[in-house]
């Protein structure tokens, strides 16, 4: 028995993920979910905004991570429209570009913000860091045209917002090390307040940046978006995913006990 | 020579740039702003290299029949597919958006689906209390594991009515402290290694990037 515990098949584990992960979906189990500190300090600092402030938030996450990250940047986004808070897109990853185009534009329909007053998504250029030091200097040294082609003179806006000194938040949603270029480039060059959204697997990376207010606020991985949805009192797909996220996880922690249960018998039996 | 100017090159940047970072001097800042200008130049390059060399090495798989080198054809196809669109239509040309939203967007996700599997499989194999080590690290990855899901807050304040909320509580702790003590450790320890090997290559000690054989 104990033998066989062990060597238990694979796909037999590979089932009960698949089971922990449908059965949730279809019963629309819900949890109360409690805030965690760091998503808390990213809300009240961009509640605490007036309105016609700008947030620029960083797309920097492949459809790999959209899972994660898009419920929190939908969450943020709608906040800061219902703030009549501005927002500026764009992304340091080229696959990220559509990406946070189309998040935009769907957040805008819903909440009514009009493209070029409200909000605006210069797109993707290459080079990451050089591009983190051009905007400093000058937005439009980098980003000439936004993603649709029309230059940035254009587009209300950008007038007056040329450079971080008038970008009250950067938020950056990131899978990778997005998050440390930006602390590194422009939080201790030009000052930048500074706020992440990260993917669950980099999330404890992060806390020594927070710890010494690099980082004002830190969403971690979905439940970071069931939390910032808590707080706007807007469920939607990050509390959704709480209840698959919660059986998923049981599960993996009962196979970690029970895989120990089993090591430790057999291991006496051994002795 | 062909050595040497790249060398020269390295060391001017470096030392330029390193020093217009503590000078407030406008010529000095005009300088970094310059060479900051100028590397936003040099970055679309690396997208050229990034596709050449992908085409490169897929292009060798086929010819050289490496193992599934079928499926190189499909990188072609789907190389070919997105420029062909993307660039005389544009990327927000509704085909475009198309295939990112219902060809790319599913295919990566399931990649990285597929993860959730594996990583509970080889926990249940391999995530076991042999040392004092391993239990710590066991331990703290259960409590941050149930702490992240709101079943775990749940569970403990119906059977327990003592500390509300103590997994996500312990887990925040663990996160605070233990986990942010030894992330700086690592950090410290990167940044001193990137400044040490930034002098190396800077004073032409260090010469890998160089690439081809030493003394070439």
């Amino acid at each position: 028995m104990i033998e066989k515990l062990m060597n238990i098949d694979r796909r037999i584990v590979f089932i009960l993920v698949a089971l922990a992960v449908i059965i949730p979906s279809l019963l629309e189990v819900s949890f109360p979910i409690t805030v965690s500190q760091p998503t808390r300090s990213t809300y009240d600092y961009i509640e605490a905004l007036p309105p016609g402030s700008t947030v620029m938030i960083g797309f920097n996450y492949g459809p790999s991570s959209l899972a994660e990250l898009h419920p929190m940047a939908k969450a943020v986004i709608y906040h800061c429209f219902q703030k009549q808070i501005r927002v500026i897109g764009m992304t340091l990853l080229a696959e990220a570009a559509t990406l946070g185009d189309n998040m935009l534009k769907d957040v805008a329909a819903e909440a009514g913000a009009v493209y070029g007053q409200d909000y605006a998504y210069l797109g993707f250029r290459p080079g990451a860091t050089q591009v983190l030091l051009g905007m400093g200097t000058a937005i439009d040294s980098v980003f000439e045209a936004d993603y649709a082609g029309t230059s940035l003179t254009e587009i209300p806006l950008m007038a007056d917002v040329t450079n971080y000194e008038q970008v009250d938040l950067v938020l950056d949603l990131a899978s990778g090390s997005s998050t440390e270029w930006w602390i590194t480039y422009t939080n201790t060059r030009y000052n930048q307040q500074i706020a992440a959204g990260v993917t669950g697997v980099i999330v404890s990376q992060m806390y020594p940046y927070l710890q010494t207010k690099q980082l004002i606020g830190l969403m971690p991985g979905l439940l970071g978006a069931a939390e910032y949805e808590k707080l706007i009192d807007r469920p939607a797909k990050g509390t959704e995913g709480m209840s698959i996220q919660s059986f998923a996880h049981l599960l993996v922690v009962g196979l970690v006990i029970l895989g120990n249960i089993t090591f430790f018998i057999q291991r006496r039996q051994g002795e | 020579m062909r050595r040497q100017v790249p060398l020269i090159l390295c060391f001017a940047f470096g030392i330029v740039m390193a020093l217009t970072e503590f000078s407030p001097h406008p010529f000095s800042q005009w300088l970094n702003e310059e060479i900051i200008d100028w590397t936003l130049v040099i970055g679309p390059f690396a997208l050229v290299l990034a596709v050449a060399t992908l085409v490169q090495s897929h292009w060798t798989r086929i010819r050289r029949r490496s193992e599934y080198w079928q499926y190189s054809f499909l990188v072609f196809i789907g190389m070919a597919a997105m420029v062909l669109i993307g660039i005389p239509l544009g990327q927000r040309h509704e085909a475009f958006v198309w295939l990112f939203r219902y060809a790319q967007v599913p295919m990566d996700a399931t990649m990285f689906s597929l993860l959730a599997f594996f990583i509970a499989s080889a926990a249940y194999r391999a995530f076991r209390a042999r040392t004092l080590e391993a239990t710590l690290l066991l331990a703290a990855a259960l409590i941050v594991m149930i702490g992240n899901a709101p079943v775990g807050d749940l569970i403990w304040n119906t059977i327990i009515p003592f500390e509300d909320n103590l997994p996500s509580t312990a887990r925040q702790w663990i996160l605070d402290n233990p986990n942010l003590s030894a992330r700086r450790g690592i950090i410290l320890g990167i940044s001193l290694g990137v400044i040490s090997q930034s002098i190396r290559i800077i004073l032409g000690i260090e010469r890998s990037y160089l690439g081809g054989v030493e003394g070439d």
